[in-house]
């Protein structure tokens, strides 16, 4: 891989030929030396012309690329945004100096940040700025024939001869018939031209693949850009027996795209009839899951007809282009609070978030501002399979084999009107007091009688949660085919070599003619062309003596003599 | 369904085999070094036989006078001595090949094919001959090993740390073997099997893991396209880094040599091949890693698609993925590079290895994110 930048008004078509004149080496093949500064350019083009060299030269692109790598490192190791506000703010109480001033360097939302989008803009604005003017380049050389053939083959880095008995202009017509049926691109002496010979070249798949490769890539950051502005990504909690349908409205959290509005989400309605979760109960992976399904009913658009599915991990519920899948689960106990009255005034299942991921032991709270006399609210951990440990609750498995709810009740007169909205998983106890100094725990079936005349809770029950997420990605298989694209760009250009192969014939003192070959491969990455060049020689010497005049000469063997060129 | 322990067993056995008959390997490689007759001080034009039989002095010549030829053009050149040296060779064989050929007339002077990797072996002397026994019967324990795991728990072999790094560095043994034999390089057996024995012996001792069944995340086909590729690539970059180590011990003991700093003729690095070789050898096996790698992310994005309902989230093993994707392009393009060839392009290839460790090593280890492996919720 030579990177000589060869003036354009090279006239030695030796040396052309042998270094692959043109400018284009390597990966992206811009022209990667020196660059020269805005003078070189001549005064009429200036400092623009200057710079956008600058931009597209392969020095800046691996600047650029360093910088991306760079740049991606601190996404992975600070929390971020997009994937856990919480941790970002758990961040920020801890490092209550530090994190403010990474915040305004965006390195909580480093692949959203200003900078970081500079750098990748500025890598596709070079390969812009290289791959055109490239493609131009190829498209001209698959028009303009091979160069002439070097006047001393046996100069060149891979070379061969071998003697004919057919006189110049035969031996070299053989041989480009052999050559162009190997799909060569052949160039034979024209009347202008001095000597016999043949100059055949292959291998413009490689520079093709390569620019694929690279278009490749800006069609899977168009995708990207794609999903970002018309995708949707949201969340939803179902607790079994309960529905929802895909608007804005009825979901917990959602991601939109720039360019997306309340309209455009799929027009579906889900049912979480049950969920399921079954775990290894024996050997080390006790207590691993084993597998987790949510089964559903939805309805495509309404009044369609209701179809079920089995959501499971790796599978999810497509509806038209909308995924629906099953991203996290966990226990929802039913609670009863009723007045000393005996009026119900709450009675739902209420989700509980798991604290330990391994045996699912959860909190959650439970408010009840319709409480009677005071509002009631209620902080609990639930246990799935409880064991006392030292004295207190612990859970041995994430099955609901022995669950167990532990609760702190509060209580206040009017605390929860307040217009100040509130997390339906956290418990604000600033005003409130405590009814019991202890947790007191509950078996299904249970009820507490609560002090202060406040009634009594009833633990009625275990229901399970499982969370979805639902998205629209529009870019999805864009990027998918510009993925796979680029992997056969790079295929091709690692693959394929371009080479060229001359053929010259000399009259030879006793009759007949003396053939020399040489061979020349511009990236010989893969390594091969040491090879193909010896067989391909081998042929030609062999196709030259099947075509000689005399049938009765002996065959001649190739003796074990090294490549000359080399 | 259930692990079968029987089999299970039979895999470690073969592991533990494998590392042992590995050792053995190395050491016939090592007793190459010392004891072995010198191969390389053949030159080209005094026995040209031998050049392709050797891990191709002409190949060396031909990058030495590409670099050279570079360096003529105003490029740094970093060929040193070896590549100057190969290029005046490389002239002179021509020259003298042209003469006989045209003064002759009637012989045919075809490029040699090359001598059969089995002779190749034999001539190389017993300690080579030893040490690739050695090693093609450890390869086998070792591939035996990791089917049986295989089969013992009725999934692709590569579902935990322990798995994976035991199924890469089979890949990497099984593909360094090949480029051995392909490139007649016996003088890098010591180095990468050694560092290969030194991984497979850090898994068993350290991250054993006996044979389990997967979390549900894990439970998809995907898990034999995606982590497949990634640990084939893994294994392919793993000898890459190896190469790239001993390159710029070759090269820098070369420009020290030629600046008088040292005193040539250091048994040890005389006999591992010339940094322009190596530098091709480096070559090749990443851009073999490359499109493995690119696939291998591909078929991750989609899994994630899959699995977590987007195909890419900068999860940290995935933004350290593309981290060392990223850097192995900036490799590529830096060879291609005037003024980054050479040691510098090595060691941004290093760097992408490290990034890769790092990704395995820290990222899915310590750094909790979906990669973590620990299913929903």
């Amino acid at each position: 891989m030579t990177d000589i930048r060869t003036p354009r008004s090279q006239g030695a078509e030796t040396d052309a030929a042998a270094s692959f004149g043109d400018k284009e080496a390597g990966l992206i093949g811009t022209s990667g030396g020196d660059t020269a500064g805005p003078s070189a350019t001549g005064p009429a083009q200036g400092w623009p012309r200057w710079l956008w060299r600058q931009l597209t030269s392969m020095r800046t692109a691996l600047v650029l690329l360093f910088l991306l790598a760079l740049g991606s490192g601190p996404g992975s190791v600070l929390p971020q945004e997009g994937a856990d506000p919480g941790a970002v703010q758990q961040y920020f109480a801890s490092h209550p100096a530090l994190a403010p001033w990474l915040n305004r360097l965006g390195l909580f939302n480093v692949f959203a940040a200003p900078w970081f989008a500079a750098i990748y803009l500025l890598l596709f604005a070079s390969l812009v700025g290289c791959v055109v003017p490239r493609t131009f380049r190829l498209a001209g050389s698959a028009r303009t024939p091979p160069p002439r053939a070097p006047r001393h083959l046996l100069r060149l880095p891979h070379s061969a001869s071998y003697p004919s008995a057919l006189p110049p202009d035969a031996a070299v017509g053989v041989a480009a018939s052999l050559l162009g049926g190997r799909r060569f691109r052949l160039r034979r002496a024209q009347g202008g031209d001095s000597g016999h010979w043949v100059s055949a070249e292959k291998g413009y798949l490689r520079e093709a693949g390569n620019l694929l490769f690279h278009l490749a890539l800006l069609g899977v950051l168009v995708s990207i850009a794609l999903g970002g502005l018309f995708g949707y990504k949201a969340d939803k909690l179902l607790v079994e027996g309960q529905r929802f349908a895909d608007t804005p409205a009825a979901l917990d959290e959602i991601h939109p795209g720039r360019l997306v509005s309340g309209s455009d989400f799929a027009p579906f309605a889900l049912t979480l009839n049950s969920f399921s979760a079954s775990y290894y109960t024996s050997g080390q992976s006790r207590g691993e899951p084993s597998n987790f399904q949510a089964n559903v009913t939805y309805t495509a658009s309404p009044g369609a007809v209701p179809a079920s599915y089995r959501i499971r991990i790796n599978d999810p519920l497509s509806v038209d282009s909308t995924k629906v899948y099953l991203i996290g689960h966990g226990y929802a106990p039913v609670f009863q609070v009723t007045t000393a009255q005996g009026q119900v005034v709450y009675n739902e299942a209420t989700p509980f978030i798991p604290a330990n991921t391994g045996t699912l032991l959860s909190d959650g709270v439970v408010k009840v501002p319709e409480g009677s006399p005071s509002q009631l609210g209620f902080m609990g951990v639930f246990v799935p399979t409880a064991v006392s440990v030292g004295g207190s609750l612990e859970s041995a498995f994430p099955a609901a084999d022995n669950p167990v709810v532990s609760l702190i009740a509060y209580s206040c007169g009017s605390c929860m009107n307040s217009s100040v909205p509130q997390s339906v998983y956290q418990l604000d106890t600033t005003g409130m007091q405590k009814l019991t100094a202890t947790p007191h725990v509950l078996f299904p079936g249970q009820s507490w009688s609560l002090p202060g005349g406040n009634g009594k809770i009833t633990f009625v029950g275990i229901k399970q949660w499982a969370s979805l997420a639902i998205t629209y990605d529009p870019g999805q298989v864009p990027a998918l085919v510009c993925g796979i694209l680029a992997l056969g760009g790079l295929l091709l250009s690692f693959l394929v070599r371009r080479r060229r192969v001359f053929v010259r014939a000399e009259p030879a003192a006793g009759g007949g003619s003396l053939v020399t070959v040489g061979g020349l491969a511009r990236t010989d990455a893969s390594g091969g062309f040491e090879d193909e060049f010896a067989s391909l020689a081998a042929e030609l010497a062999a196709a030259d003596a099947s075509a000689a005049p005399e049938p009765g000469e002996t065959k001649r063997e190739p003796n074990n003599q090294s490549e000359a060129g080399a | 369904m259930a692990v079968n322990v029987g089999l299970a067993q039979v895999s470690s056995d073969f592991m533990i085999a494998a590392l042992l008959i590995y050792s053995l390997a190395v050491l016939g490689f090592a007793g190459d070094f010392a004891f072995g007759r010198p191969r390389r001080a053949v030159s080209a034009a005094s026995e040209p036989a031998a050049e392709l039989a050797a891990v191709g002095v002409a190949g060396a010549a031909r990058v030495g006078a590409a670099v050279g030829a570079a360096g003529t053009a105003g490029a740094a050149g970093t060929a040193g001595s070896g590549g100057a040296a190969g290029a005046a060779g490389s002239g002179g064989a021509a020259g003298a090949g042209g003469d006989s050929a045209s003064a002759s007339g009637a012989v045919p002077v075809l490029p040699a094919r090359k001598v059969p990797a089995l002779r190749a072996i034999w001539e190389a002397g017993p300690w080579v001959r030893a040490a690739m026994t050695f090693s093609v019967v450890g390869l086998l324990a070792h591939v035996i090993a990791v089917v049986t795991r295989g089969l013992a728990v009725h999934r692709a072999p590569w579902g935990n740390m322990y798995e994976f790094v035991t199924a890469l560095t089979c890949i990497a043994a099984l593909f360094f073997v090949y480029v051995m034999i392909r490139y007649r390089a016996w003088a890098l057996g010591v180095f990468v099997m050694g560092a290969i024995v030194i991984a497979l012996g850090l898994a068993e001792t350290v991250i054993y893991t006996a044979a389990g069944p997967l979390v549900p995340a894990l439970q998809s086909y995907w898990l034999s396209i995606h982590v497949t590729a990634m640990t084939l690539a893994t294994g392919i970059f793993f000898v890459a880094a190896v190469l790239g180590v001993m390159y710029l011990v070759a090269d820098r003991y070369r420009a020290r040599v030629a600046a008088g700093k040292a005193q040539g003729g250091n048994g040890l690095i005389e006999r591992i091949p010339a940094p322009a070789q190596l530098d091709k050898l480096t070559y090749r096996t990443v851009i073999f890693g490359f499109p493995i790698w690119t696939f291998g992310v591909i078929a991750g994005a989609i899994w994630a698609d899959q699995a977590w309902g987007r195909y890419w989230g900068w999860d940290p093993v995935e933004t350290w993925a593309f981290i060392t994707w990223v850097l192995y392009a900036a490799y590529l393009h830096a060879r291609a590079t005037a003024g980054w060839r050479g040691r510098a392009a090595h060691y941004i290839q290093l760097l992408g290895f490290a990034s890769l460790a790092f990704n395995i090593l820290v990222v899915q280890v310590f750094i909790t994110g979906m990669h973590s492996y620990a299913g929903v919720g």
